[in-house]
C-alpha cells in the first residue's frame, strides 16, 4: 500500500503492470467558449483515495460530474480520455454509462437536503439502485435498504425506511446519501464536499464513516474538498486544482509538508493553525472562465511570476515523486 | 392538530355564512316585488297581505335571513314560477351534474394534452415545440370560448358531421353516447386550460430539473424517462394543482359560455335563462351553488397539497 | 460620489424613463401587444370618420352579403355593415373594458386602503364584504349584478366594476399592511407627518405598481366578460354595435354567412391576445414578486 502511494501513475503502471482503476489523460471540458477543465491528467489505483483540492470554481466538482457522466456532450464538449477499468467513458453510450452510475461509480452530493427528492421516502430512494442494477425483488430491496441504513449508522433503520427526507436531520440525510451511493458496492466513490453542508460537530463523524465504508468495501474514492489539511489527513494522495488545471499532484504527506507549486503554498498558508503567527491570503481572485490568461493561469496572482509565466503554459513535470506544473520549481 | 382542523373548519363556516348572506342580499336587491310576481296581475290587498305574511316578508330582515337559511339547508329552495319545478331538484340534481361532468371531462382533456406539451417544451427548450406550446398557451388562453365553440360546431358538428352540434346525453345513462355529445364542449372549455397547464408544467419542470435531487437520481443510474416523469413530474404536481385551483373562476366562466353555446342544461345555462326570465330565486340558487362549489374546491385543493407534498403532511 | 450626485440630480423626466419606460421596452412581446392595441385604439377613436355606414342602419335588401366594395366586410342578417359595426364595436369594447377596470380599481383601492390603514372593526367588516365578493367567480358575480341592475351598456360597466372590487381591495390591503410596517413609515409618523400625507407620499407609491399591473391584466378579462355577457343576452342591448352581440347574431348563420360571427370573433380574439401579451409584459417588467413564466 505504501509503495503504491509513493509511485507516480506512470511508474505504477510499469512497476506492477497493474492497470489503474481510473485514468484521466489530458482531459478537457469546454462549455461553449469557456474552458472549464484544461488538460487534466491523473490516475487512481484500486483501493486508493485521492483528494481534489482547490478554491470554488477550480473545476473539482465539474471533474466529478464528468466522471459519473452527468456532464456529457452535447451539453459540454469533452476532449482527451477518461478510462475506468479500461473502458473509455467519453465515448460510452448513455445506456451503458447508466449501468455504471450508482452501480460501479457512486456519488455523494454536497447538500443531502437538496439531493434527496422531497416527495419519496428514503427507503424508496435507497432501493432504486438496488432495483435498477441488482434487480432485487421488492422484499429483498427493503431488507438490503435497511441493512445499508444500519451500516451507515442510522438507528432503527426499519422505522426510518418510510420516513421522508424532511423528517430526518441533516446528518441523517447525509448518511442516507452515503447509503445510496454505496448501495451496489461501487468500485469508485466520488464525494463532492460531503461534509461542508453539515454542522461542524458531525463533519468528522461523517468523514470517518465514509472512509470506514470505503475501506471495508475496498473501493477507491475521490474526495472533492477545499481544505488542504483535511484532504491530506483523509486521502492517500492529493491533486491541487486551480482554474481547471491540476497544478500539483502527489502523496498527501509530501504535498502538505513541502508544497512545490506557489499556489499550493498559498493554500497551505491560508490554513489557520493553532499557534501559527501569520495568515497570508492569496491576493486577487480566480480569473473568469472566458478570460483565462494565455500562459500559466495562476500567473496574475503568483508572487514568483515572471515574463515566461504570462506567455506559455507550464506542463506538469515529475519532481520529488509528484507532478508539478510550474516554470520555477526550486 | 385538532386546533388546526377546527380553525380551518371555523374559517370555512365563516366563508359559507358570507356566501349565504351575499346570496340572500342578492335576492333582497333584486328588482320587482316577489309577492306581486307570484300573485300575477290580479290580486286584492287582502290576498297580497296574506301572502306577504305567509312568506314571512313582514318580519325583520335578519329573521327572514335565518328562515331562508334554514330552508336552504333543508333543501327547500322554492319552486320556479315558470316551470313549476322544484329549484333544489333543478339546480342540484339536474344542472350541477352536467356542469361537473363538463368541467371534469374538459380538465381531463386539458391535462392529457397540456402536460405532455409542457414537458416537451421544457425538455426541448427554445425549439419549435417550445414556440408552438407558448403560442398555444397564449392563443388558447385568450381566445373567447364562445367563439371557439361556434367554430367547432360549424366545422366538426355541421360541416364534417363527426360530432353532434348541440345537446346533452347524460354519460351516466349512456356512457359512450354521452361522451360523444360532450366531446366538442369539453374541447372548447379545455382549450382555455391546455395553454395554462402547458405553461405551468413547462416552467415548473424547468425549475425542478435544475434541482440537485434530479442530478442525484441520474447519478443512481435512473433512466432519463423516469427522471423526468417520476422524479421530476412528482414535484411539478404541486404548482400544477395550485394553478388549476386558482383558475377555477376562469373554468366556471368558460363553462357558462360553453353550456349556452352547446345548449347543455348545466348551471350556466340555468342561471343565464333565469336572468333572462327575471327569475331571481333561481338565479340566487345558482349563485349560492357556485359559491359553495368554490369553497368546496378550495378545500379540496388544500387537502390535495397535503397528499402531494409530504412536507405538508401532519404526522 | 459622482454617481450619487447624478442620482439626486436626475430630473423627473429621466427618472420616469428609468423606472417605467426602460423595463417595458425590454419586453418585446409586450411591445407587439401594445402596437396591436394601438391599432384598435386608433380604430375606436376615429370610428366616426373611418366607418362607411351608420353602424345601426338596417338595410334588409342587402342582408347576409359577403365582403364587397359596398360592404368591405359584408353585412349581417339585418343588412348592417359589419366593417362599421366592427369599428364602433372596438370603441365600445375598449370603453367598457377600461372604464369598468378603472371604476373597480378606484373602489377596490379605496376599500383596501381604508381596511389596511384603519384596522380593527372597520377592517374586519370591509374584508368580510370583500370575502363575499371573492367567494364567487367573476362571471357569476357580473351576471348577478346585471340581474339586479338591468341590461344596458352603463350597467355592464357597473356590474363588471363591482365584480373587480374584491381582487383590488384584497391586493391593496395586503400591500398596505406590508408597507405599514416598514421603518420609514414609522419614521414619517414620528416626525409628525399627517396621516393623509403619509398615505399619499409613502404608502400609495409603493402599492401603485403591482396594482397597475393587476389592472392591466384585468382589462382583457373585462373585455372578455363584457362580450360574453352580451353574447348571453344579458349585457349590452341591440342594436348597439357590440362584438358579443354580433357573434351571438352570427351564430345562427354560421354555415351560410360565417363572416358575421367571424369578423367580430377574430377581432376580439386578436385584441385579447394583444392585451394578454401586454399584461404579461407589464407583470414581468414591474412586478418582480411574480414568477416569470408562471
Amino acid at each position: 500500500m505504501d509503495a503504491a502511494v509513493a509511485l507516480t501513475p506512470e511508474a505504477a503502471d510499469q512497476a506492477a503492470g497493474q492497470a489503474p482503476l481510473l485514468e484521466v489523460r489530458d482531459f478537457s471540458l469546454r462549455r461553449g467558449k469557456a474552458v472549464v477543465l484544461d488538460g487534466v491528467s491523473l490516475a487512481l489505483q484500486p483501493g486508493e483515495t485521492l483528494g481534489l483540492i482547490g478554491e470554488s470554481g477550480a473545476g473539482k466538482s465539474t471533474l466529478a460530474m464528468a466522471l459519473i457522466g452527468l456532464l456529457r456532450a452535447p451539453e459540454v464538449q469533452l476532449e482527451g480520455s477518461l478510462r475506468f477499468r479500461g473502458t473509455e467513458l467519453t465515448s460510452l453510450k448513455e445506456a451503458e454509462f447508466r449501468r455504471l452510475r450508482g452501480n460501479k461509480i457512486g456519488l455523494i452530493f454536497q447538500d443531502a437536503t437538496a439531493a434527496l427528492n422531497p416527495c419519496f421516502t428514503v427507503g424508496e430512494q435507497i432501493a432504486e439502485p438496488l432495483k435498477r442494477h441488482l434487480g432485487l425483488s421488492k422484499w429483498d430491496r427493503r431488507e438490503r435498504a435497511a441493512a445499508l441504513m444500519q451500516s451507515v449508522g442510522i438507528p432503527e433503520p426499519r422505522l426510518r425506511l418510510d420516513a421522508y427526507p424532511h423528517e430526518l436531520s441533516g446528518g441523517m440525510q447525509q448518511r442516507v446519501m452515503i447509503a445510496i451511493a454505496l448501495a451496489c458496492n461501487p468500485e469508485l466513490l466520488l464525494a463532492d464536499e460531503p461534509t461542508s453542508a453539515l454542522d461542524v460537530t458531525i463533519q468528522a463523524q461523517i468523514m470517518e464513516l465514509i472512509l470506514d465504508r470505503v475501506r471495508e468495501l475496498n473501493s477507491s474514492a475521490i474526495f472533492v474538498l477545499h481544505d488542504l489539511a483535511l484532504g491530506a489527513q483523509v486521502c492517500d494522495r492529493i491533486a491541487v486544482m486551480y482554474a481547471g488545471q491540476i497544478v500539483e499532484e502527489g502523496p498527501s504527506e509530501r504535498v502538505l509538508a513541502a508544497p512545490l507549486h506557489p499556489y499550493t503554498r498559498g493554500l497551505k498558508s491560508c490554513v489557520v493553525e493553532l499557534g501559527s503567527r501569520t495568515l497570508v491570503p492569496i491576493p486577487g481572485q480566480v480569473p473568469p472562465l472566458d478570460a483565462m490568461p494565455a500562459g500559466c493561469r495562476f500567473a496574475p496572482r503568483c508572487p514568483k511570476a515572471q515574463a515566461v509565466c504570462g506567455e506559455r503554459r507550464p506542463l506538469p513535470e515529475t519532481r520529488d515523486g509528484r507532478q508539478v506544473a510550474c516554470w520555477f520549481i526550486d | 392538530m385538532f386546533q388546526a382542523v377546527s380553525a380551518k373548519l371555523a374559517q370555512t363556516l365563516l366563508v359559507l355564512l358570507i356566501v349565504s348572506a351575499a346570496s340572500f342580499t342578492f335576492l333582497k336587491l333584486a328588482p320587482g316585488d316577489p309577492v306581486s310576481i307570484m300573485l300575477g296581475s290580479d290580486y286584492s290587498k287582502a290576498s297580497y297581505d296574506q301572502l306577504t305574511h305567509e312568506l314571512g316578508l313582514d318580519q325583520p330582515v335578519l329573521f327572514q335571513y335565518g328562515k331562508w337559511l334554514a330552508d336552504f339547508v333543508r333543501g327547500d329552495w322554492g319552486t320556479s314560477y315558470i316551470t313549476n319545478q322544484d329549484i333544489f331538484e333543478l339546480a342540484v340534481l339536474q344542472a350541477l351534474p352536467v356542469t361537473l361532468t363538463l368541467a371534469a371531462f374538459s380538465l381531463l382533456i386539458a391535462l392529457l394534452i397540456g402536460i405532455p406539451t409542457g414537458v416537451l417544451a421544457a425538455l426541448y427548450r427554445n425549439s419549435w415545440v417550445d414556440v408552438l406550446a407558448t403560442t398555444l398557451a397564449i392563443g388558447g388562453n385568450a381566445f373567447p370560448s364562445f367563439y371557439l365553440g361556434i367554430i367547432l360546431i360549424w366545422v366538426f358538428g355541421v360541416d364534417l358531421g363527426w360530432f353532434p352540434a348541440l345537446g346533452f346525453v347524460a354519460p351516466w345513462e349512456d356512457f359512450w353516447e354521452g361522451l360523444w355529445y360532450l366531446t366538442l364542449p369539453a374541447v372548447t372549455l379545455g382549450a382555455w386550460y391546455v395553454g395554462l397547464i402547458a405553461r405551468i408544467t413547462r416552467s415548473s419542470l424547468l425549475e425542478v430539473l435544475g434541482q440537485p435531487y434530479i442530478a442525484a437520481a441520474r447519478a443512481r443510474g435512473e433512466p432519463g424517462w423516469r427522471v423526468v416523469w417520476v422524479h421530476g413530474m412528482r414535484n411539478v404536481l404541486m404548482p400544477l394543482v395550485t394553478v388549476i385551483g386558482l383558475q377555477l373562476g376562469g373554468m366556471l366562466r368558460g363553462a357558462v359560455m360553453t353550456e349556452v353555446v352547446f345548449a347543455l342544461p348545466g348551471l350556466g345555462m340555468m342561471v343565464t335563462t333565469a336572468v333572462l326570465n327575471r327569475e331571481y330565486i333561481v338565479v340566487q340558487a345558482g349563485i349560492m351553488l357556485t359559491g359553495l362549489l368554490f369553497v368546496a374546491v378550495n378545500l379540496a385543493v388544500d387537502q390535495t397539497y397535503q397528499f402531494l407534498d409530504p412536507r405538508l403532511r401532519r404526522r | 460620489m459622482q454617481d450619487a450626485l447624478k442620482i439626486t440630480l436626475l430630473s423627473g423626466a429621466s427618472q420616469w424613463k428609468r423606472r417605467f419606460l426602460q423595463p417595458l421596452l425590454r419586453q418585446h412581446s409586450a411591445l407587439v401587444g401594445l402596437a396591436i392595441i394601438a391599432v384598435y385604439v386608433i380604430a375606436a377613436v376615429f370610428a366616426p370618420w373611418l366607418a362607411t355606414h351608420d353602424p345601426a342602419a338596417q338595410d334588409l335588401m342587402a342582408s347576409l352579403q359577403g365582403p364587397s366594395a359596398a360592404h368591405w366586410l359584408g353585412t349581417d342578417s339585418y343588412g348592417q355593415d359589419l366593417y362599421s359595426r366592427l369599428l364602433y364595436g372596438a370603441q365600445l369594447a375598449l370603453i367598457i373594458g377600461f372604464a369598468s377596470v378603472a371604476l373597480g380599481l378606484v373602489a377596490g383601492v379605496a376599500i383596501g386602503l381604508a381596511a389596511g390603514l384603519m384596522g380593527g372593526r372597520t377592517e374586519w367588516v370591509l374584508m368580510r364584504i370583500v370575502d363575499g365578493l371573492l367567494a364567487f367567480p367573476e362571471l357569476i358575480l357580473a351576471m348577478a349584478f346585471m340581474a339586479v341592475l338591468g341590461l344596458g351598456t352603463e350597467n355592464v360597466v357597473y356590474a363588471l366594476a363591482l365584480s373587480f372590487v374584491g381582487p383590488f381591495a384584497r391586493m391593496t390591503r395586503g400591500d398596505v399592511l406590508q408597507v405599514k410596517n416598514q421603518p420609514y413609515i414609522e419614521a414619517a409618523r414620528l416626525m409628525g407627518v399627517p396621516t393623509a400625507a403619509v398615505i399619499w407620499r409613502h404608502v400609495l407609491p409603493n402599492v401603485v405598481s403591482p396594482i397597475l399591473v393587476q389592472a392591466g391584466m384585468r382589462v382583457s378579462i373585462a373585455i372578455l366578460l363584457e362580450s360574453g355577457l352580451s353574447f348571453l343576452g344579458i349585457g349590452v342591448v341591440p342594436p348597439t354595435p357590440d362584438w358579443g352581440l354580433m357573434i351571438a347574431e352570427g351564430r345562427a348563420f354560421i354555415t351560410m354567412a360565417p363572416w358575421i360571427s367571424g369578423v367580430p370573433g377574430v377581432a376580439l380574439a386578436i385584441l385579447l391576445v394583444a392585451l394578454n401579451l401586454l399584461g404579461d409584459g407589464l407583470r414581468d417588467a414591474y412586478d418582480p414578486n411574480t414568477r416569470k413564466d408562471a
